[in-house]
Formats: structure tokens, C-alpha cells, sequence
């Protein structure tokens, strides 16, 4: 019977969407896992340098991708603290004080924002530090300062959008418990309705940090190098994680260095399957099924 | 009147369970062809829940279970309707159901009573037009929409929504009609619309009709059965007190 | 009460500087791309091919890099997605959506750097042995790993919008004899078309604004491209490679057209899903 045939066509290609997905996925993860999983030892890291000695910043790693993860701890961790404050900031005023006007026209900009291809972000990074060079200090170049606040950028909606859902998402009676017992606007929103949002803002947190430490196209073009060690200061070059494993698929000079290509693309795989555990353990545990919905 | 008809559904040893909680305590019944059957008792599942025991709706809810067998008489032969090979599409177009509160699909009057013959593979427009025309009238909808059948089904009332929802049920023309409280949701002169149409559906159909409110089984039901955890306590004419066998 | 207008203050000023830099990033780009309209080579950068040396400054194969590449993604990922959607939310039961739909939030977090390193070193000599030619760097082999890339963001929208559907229309269906295949097409889908084309839309803006994908996969020639199998050039990959030129010349300049050109794409698909959600909050 024709419905029959079809009913069974649209159910083989569903299961079929979802082999190939999974297939592909685990093809792509599997082959990155074997190849590197020998890579995976203090070496990897350090190189040939003495590890204690890299820790304490007393020499320098060459063959290794100590300085890159420690360029991309940095970068996210400037990053994501300029932009939390901001952004939380943000989605509490239009959580509970934009007017509805404001609300709708600065939702538009921030949803633009959000929209924005990480290239344009990492242009006009560059593009200002340029600026600035000309017109204010010759020191100001791309460097880790200049990339740690175009990521900023780039995170900000993020921000912005998950710690305005989640207050808004609160139930009313929430809303209403403290204000009925006396409590200001202000002392509401601090000692009620912010703690009460914490699972939902704090993943956003994690989402940004993830956002942070996977971006490459902002670091390429605002200051990240392929070899600059430990950053000296906040306006020197610094490396990174996905700036490392880019550098090497484009231009390896041996089957080690290779190797440690696929080294760093694992650690970072790693970093980024941590953080999305850790956004499941928060999901699950503070139950916050106001953010993710009854599952 | 019950019983010389022919028997149509015929229920025995029925449980019924989801999560914790034991619906139906082996339970055995009988529903004779062109009657409507009423079933009565206090709130709680158990009433709804045979309903859907007959047209196996039940699968939908996790965690339940049944034990038990059902048979109906359709198409002239005796059918164990959770045998294997049963088609629940075909089962359901045989058995129909209409739910407690009016849920029209989201798509035109005419679309609505048309859709179960879709699913049933009908592409023929003429004879969808009739068999739409037919149904709305059995509904008592026919002249208060013949001049609308496009407008969008949720504009209606909620007694007309209902009457909707009949129609759309008898479109496939079923031998059993099944209605769960098929009135609590409406006014009393939609109640009175209802209660007639259901009456004269008697002919065509066999009608199980679950409702809380006594004077209408007293109007309109040949027999009714009341249900109390999980069994069957009373069983109006007969006045069996029903054992389990 | 006064420290309340001065939080209320403090906070208005975030969201305003918030703002502020959404403007700024647009409002650079027109500022620094100014000197292509006042020089004369505005038209040319639509006409002419990339020569830089010779002075053309054509972005047109690179524009048409962006729509083949992001395009043919399209094309092959939007099956893919309704398909696991359907199996996710409608059709499967049991272990299998549960599992499916982790899986697919986990790839929301694989970097892309990550894609790109395996692209590089399994599907791109898989795609050159197929085709017999070539580096295997072009733009089918883009196109293969953007499919994967944006893949979630749509599966994780039309799933959410599958499951939005209200139930009474659900027991309807199943109560009047639709199979669960003709649930999903008459009943779901129809239901759910605008976090369809929302995800759609979503999906189109990060695959034309990828970086990485392209520039690490597609082989970044700068000659029109005549075929899927040859080499091409997106805009974001033509920003990060030409970044390198001098801040002043109007090589660097066409950058800032190439980032217009992306800025407007992608508000544009932000104005229309937001367009979308809002006509939502009419119907029933």
C-alpha cells in the first residue's frame, strides 16, 4: 500500500540521519583519539624542559604545549571576567528595569551582536588596537590584552541572554514572596531572585568559557603567534591552544610536531567535554529545569 | 433490549497498572452491538482508562501495563484486538474516540473531518466531500458550518468544537463509539445537543459513554456500569453484583 | 531608595555600552571602508577578480566561495537534522532519543579548530582518493564537515519545536488512526514551521560566518570556482589570510566591504527569526 511504503521510507531515512551523524562524529572524534592517544604524557606539555622548572616560569618550553595552554587559560580567564560583570549586569537591567520599548530594540542589538561572525569581532579588534596605535600610544599593538576584550565581546550576549531567560523564567510567587514581606527592588533582585537564577547564570558562565577557550578566528587576528612562550605582560603576543593545533594542520615540520597537533586537539577536547559534564552536573543536580526544560 | 442483541466488545480478566498504582482489578464485561453503555463511579482513572483499553491508546503512556483480553466483533468477525497482526491505524478507524475536552487539530473545519480519511489513504475528493458533508450532519453541524468549512476549526464553539470532534470520529464510518465525558466541558445547551446526537447514533454505532453525571446515564444510556477500585460494583439493568469468574 | 537609582543607573549604563558595541564593531567597519568608495574601487570590488599586485580587487569569487560552501552545507545538513529531529522527538522510543540528543548537545561544544585538524588528516586524502583528483581541499570537502559543524543548532531547534507540540493534537491524531510517520508529517511538521525555519535560518548565519572550516579546508584559491571539487575561498577566510597586508593599503580596506557584506547577512537572519518568534506570540 502506498502509505504503508511511505511510512516505512521516512522511518529508514530518520534512522539513517541519525547512523550517519553519529557515525560521522564518532569516526572524526575516534580517529583524532587513536592517533593522539600516545601523545598524552608530560612530554607533550613540557617537552624537553624539566617540568617543575616550566611550572616556576624558570625556563622556557620549546617542543611543547605548556605555553599554549597557559596563553589560553589566561585569555579566558581576562575574557570571561570583563565580560560576566557587564553581562549580568546587562540581563538584570533588562530582566527588571528595561521598559518594554528598550527591552525590544536593545534585544534586537544584542541579538545581532550574538549573530556576529567571530571573524568581524576579531577585525575590529584589530582594527581598534591599530587605531589606537596611531592615536594614542605606540605601545598598543594585537596582544593578549586586545584579545581578551574582543573575546569579551563576543561572549557578552551570551551573558547577557542566559541571565536574562533565567530571570525571567522565574515563577511569580517567587517574585512575589519578598516584596509582600517588605523587601526593595533592589534587595529582591540580590537576596531572592539572583541566588535563585544561579544554576541558570552560572551555565551561561560555562558556556562563555567554553566559547573562549575554543574561538580562534578573534586570537588570530588580534595578537595570538605560533611561538612567544609565557606572555610577559598583558600587552605582549601569547599563544594558544586552537591557534596551536591550526598552525600545525597548515604547517607541520615533523611527524613529532604533528603528533603534538594532535596532542593539543584532544586536551582541548577534553577541556570543552569537562565543561559540558560540568553543565550537566549543574543541570541535573541544582534542578533547574526552568532553563532546560522537563526532560 | 441488551440481550438480544449480539455481543460487540467482549472484555475479560482486565488489569490494569501504571507506576505504582493498580487501575483495574479483573474485570470482565460485556457490551452489546447498538447499545450505549454508560460507565459511572467516584473520579479517578479508572474509568477513562477502559475506554482506552479498547482502542489501545494506552501504549502511549509510559510505565503502564495490562493483563487480559479484548475482543470485538468488527467487520463481521470476532477480532483479539492485541493480537500481533491487529493494525492499531485500522483499530482506531473502526473504534473511534472522542476526548473530554474538544481537541481540534489545528486546520480548517473541512480539514479536520477530512483528516482520518487521509490517514486512511482516501485521496478521492468527491468521495471525501461526501463523506464529510455525511459526517457533519450525523454531528448536527452540517447547517451551522456548510457556509464556513474553511475558517480554521478553533473558531467554533466549544459545544460546536465538540460536535466537530464527533464528526471527525464518524467520518471513517466505526462500529464502536467511544466518548470520555464527552459533555463536562460544555454548557447545558450544548449538553442537550450532544445527549441527542449521541442518541441517535445508537443505530450505526455501538456507544460506551463515560460520565459522571447520573441523570444524564439516565437519559440517555440502555445500561451502565459502576466502576469502584478497579471492579465492577453495580451493573444497571442486570443488577449483577459481577464476581470474579 | 537612592542607592537604588544609582544600581539602576550603573546597570543602564552596562546595557547601554553593551549596545554601544554592537554599533562600534558596524560603525568601524563603514568608517575604515570609506576610503573604497572615496578611491573609486567600490564597483570594482564586485566585478573584477583578486589581483591585488595588478590593483583589482575583486571579491566576487569569494562571495561566491561563501554561497557555494555554505550552501551546499545547507543542502546536505538540513535532511540530516530534520531526520534525527524526527527520530529524536516522534519516531524512536526507548534509549536511543535520550542518547541521540546528548550527543548531539555535546557536539555543540567540539571546537572547531577541532573539526578542521580532523578534516585535514581523514576526510580530506578520503575525499581525494574518492575523486580521483585534486588536492582534495575544496569545497565538497567544506561543505561535508560544515554539514556536521551545524547540524545541532538545527537539530536542537526543530527537537525543541517537535516537542512544543501540544498533546491534545497528538491524542487527536492517534485517536483517529494516523500512524506515527503521518503524525509527523501532518500533524508536527505543520506545527512546528517556525522553530523550522528558525533553526534553518540560525544554521545559515554560523555557516556563512565560519572562519575555520573553509580556511583550513577548502584549499582558499582565489579564482572562481567552476566546480564542487575545486579549490575556493570564503569571505571570513579571505579576511584572516589578507589581515596580514599592510593596515593602509586598499587591499587591506576591501576587508572592511567583505565585513559589511557579512554583518548584513547575518542581522538579516536575525531580524527574520526574530521576526518569527515575535508573530508566534499572536496564534494560539
Amino acid at each position: 500500500m502506498k502509505a504503508r511504503c511511505c511510512d516505512k521510507l521516512v522511518t529508514a531515512w530518520a534512522w539513517l540521519s541519525g547512523l550517519v551523524l553519529t557515525a560521522s562524529i564518532a569516526t572524526l572524534l575516534g580517529f583524532l583519539l587513536t592517533k593522539g592517544a600516545g601523545t598524552l604524557s608530560p612530554a607533550l606539555f613540557f617537552g624537553d624542559t624539566v617540568p617543575l622548572d616550566a611550572l616556576l616560569l624558570k625556563r622556557q618550553v620549546f617542543e611543547g604545549i605548556f605555553p599554549a595552554t597557559v596563553g589560553t587559560l589566561l585569555l579566558v580567564g581576562l575574557a570571561v571576567g570583563m565580560a560576566v560583570p557587564v553581562g549580568i549586569a546587562t540581563g538584570i537591567y533588562m530582566a527588571e528595569f528595561a521598559a518594554p520599548r528598550t527591552k525590544a530594540v536593545f534585544g534586537l542589538f544584542f541579538d545581532i551582536l550574538a549573530g556576529i561572525p567571530s571573524i568581524l569581532v576579531g577585525l575590529f579588534g584589530f582594527s581598534a588596537a591599530i587605531f589606537l596605535h596611531h592615536h594614542f600610544s605606540g605601545q598598543i599593538t594585537p596582544c593578549l590584552l586586545i584579545s581578551a576584550l574582543s573575546l569579551a565581546f563576543l561572549v557578552l550576549p551570551y551573558l547577557i541572554r542566559t541571565t536574562q531567560t533565567t530571570l525571567e523564567n522565574l515563577p511569580r510567587h517567587v517574585r512575589m514572596t519578598a516584596p509582600a514581606l517588605g523587601a526593595s527592588k533592589l534587595q529582591t533582585i540580590f537576596y531572592v531572585l539572583l541566588p535563585q537564577s544561579l544554576s541558570g547564570i552560572v551555565s551561561g558562565i560555562i558556556l562563555s568559557i567554553g566559547r573562549c577557550a575554543e574561538d580562534t578566528a578573534v586570537i588570530m587576528l588580534t595578537g595570538v603567534v605560533a611561538t612567544a612562550g609565557i606572555p610577559a605582560s598583558l600587552l605582549s603576543g601569547y599563544e594558544a591552544l586552537p591557534f596551536y593545533i591550526y598552525t600545525v594542520s597548515a604547517q607541520y615540520a615533523d611527524q613529532a610536531e604533528l603528533m603534538r597537533g594532535y596532542g593539543a586537539a584532544i586536551v582541548l577536547l577534553a577541556v570543552c567535554a569537562l565543561l559540558f559534564a560540568l553543565t550537566a552536573f549543574i543541570r541535573h543536580r541544582l534542578a533547574d529545569h526552568l532553563l532546560y526544560g522537563a526532560r | 433490549m441488551t440481550a438480544t442483541n449480539e455481543i460487540k466488545i467482549r472484555a475479560r480478566r482486565l488489569f490494569f497498572a501504571y507506576g505504582e498504582s493498580r487501575v483495574l482489578n479483573d474485570l470482565h464485561v460485556d457490551i452489546h452491538s447498538h447499545t450505549i453503555t454508560a460507565v459511572v463511579g467516584a473520579s479517578g482513572k479508572g474509568k477513562s482508562t477502559l475506554l482506552t483499553l479498547f482502542n489501545r491508546l494506552w501504549e502511549d503512556i509510559p510505565d503502564a501495563r495490562m493483563q487480559g483480553s479484548v475482543h470485538i466483533r468488527l467487520e463481521g468477525t470476532d477480532r483479539d484486538i492485541y493480537h500481533p497482526s491487529c493494525s492499531l491505524p485500522d483499530l482506531r478507524r473502526k473504534v473511534g474516540m472522542v476526548f473530554q475536552t474538544p481537541n481540534p487539530l489545528p486546520m480548517s473545519i473541512y480539514k479536520n473531518v477530512a483528516f482520518p480519511l487521509k490517514m486512511a489513504g482516501i485521496s478521492n475528493k468527491a468521495r471525501i466531500g461526501d463523506a464529510v458533508e455525511t459526517a457533519l450532519k450525523q454531528a448536527f453541524l452540517w447547517d451551522e458550518v456548510k457556509d464556513r468549512l474553511r475558517e480554521d476549526a478553533r473558531r467554533l464553539s466549544g459545544g460546536q468544537q465538540q460536535r466537530l470532534c464527533i464528526a471527525r470520529a464518524l467520518v471513517v464510518e466505526p462500529e464502536v463509539l467511544l466518548l470520555d465525558e464527552p459533555t463536562s466541558s460544555l454548557d447545558a445547551t450544548a449538553t442537550e445537543t450532544i445527549e441527542k446526537l449521541i442518541l441517535s447514533l445508537k443505530e450505526t454505532c455501538t456507544i460506551v459513554v463515560v460520565s459522571h453525571d447520573m441523570a444524564q446515564v439516565e437519559r440517555m444510556a440502555d445500561r451502565w456500569l459502576e466502576l469502584s477500585e478497579g471492579r465492577i460494583v453495580n451493573d444497571w439493568p442486570d443488577n449483577q453484583w459481577i464476581d470474579s469468574v | 531608595m537612592r542607592s537604588q537609582g544609582l544600581v539602576q543607573g550603573l546597570l543602564a549604563v552596562a546595557a547601554a555600552g553593551s549596545v554601544a558595541v554592537t554599533v562600534l564593531i558596524f560603525g568601524f567597519m563603514i568608517v575604515l571602508g570609506l576610503p573604497l568608495v572615496t578611491s573609486g574601487t567600490f564597483f570594482n570590488l564586485f566585478t573584477s577578480s583578486w589581483l591585488p599586485n595588478e590593483g583589482l580587487y575583486g571579491i566576487v569569487p569569494m562571495m561566491a566561495g561563501s554561497l557555494f560552501i555554505a550552501g551546499l552545507a545547507m543542502i546536505f545538513s538540513f535532511p540530516l537534522s530534520l531526520g534525527c529531529a524526527a527520530l529524536v522527538a516522534v519516531l524512536a522510543k526507548g534509549r536511543v532519543p535520550a542518547l541521540l540528543h546528548r550527543l548531539v548537545r555535546f557536539m555543540t561544544g567540539i571546537p572547531t579548530v577541532v573539526y578542521g585538524f580532523a578534516g585535514i588528516f581523514l576526510l580530506v586524502p578520503v575525499v581525494r582518493e574518492w575523486t580521483g583528483s585534486g588536492s582534495g581541499m575544496c569545497i565538497l570537502s567544506a561543505s561535508l564537515l560544515l554539514a556536521i559543524l551545524i547540524a545541532p543548532t538545527m537539530i536542537l531547534f526543530f527537537t525543541d519545536s517537535f516537542t512544543g507540540v501540544p498533546k491534545s493534537y497528538l491524542a487527536a491524531a492517534d485517536a483517529l488512526g494516523a500512524t506515527p510517520v503521518q503524525k509527523f508529517l501532518h500533524v508536527v511538521i505543520p506545527c512546528s514551521w517556525r522553530g523550522l525555519t528558525t533553526g534553518v535560518l540560525l544554521a545559515l548565519g554560523r555557516a556563512v560566518g565560519d572562519t575555520l572550516i573553509a580556511l583550513m579546508i577548502a584549499g582558499n584559491a582565489t579564482a572562481f570556482p567552476g566546480s564542487l571539487l575545486d579549490s575556493a575561498r570564503t569571505l571570513p577566510a579571505h579576511i584572516a589570510l589578507v589581515v596580514a597586508a599592510d593596515f593602509d593599503s586598499l587591499e587591506f580596506r576591501t576587508l572592511f566591504a567583505c565585513g559589511i557584506l557579512l554583518y548584513a547577512f547575518t542581522t538579516l537572519t536575525v531580524v527574520l527569526t526574530r521576526r518569527m518568534v515575535a508573530d508566534k506570540g499572536g496564534a494560539p
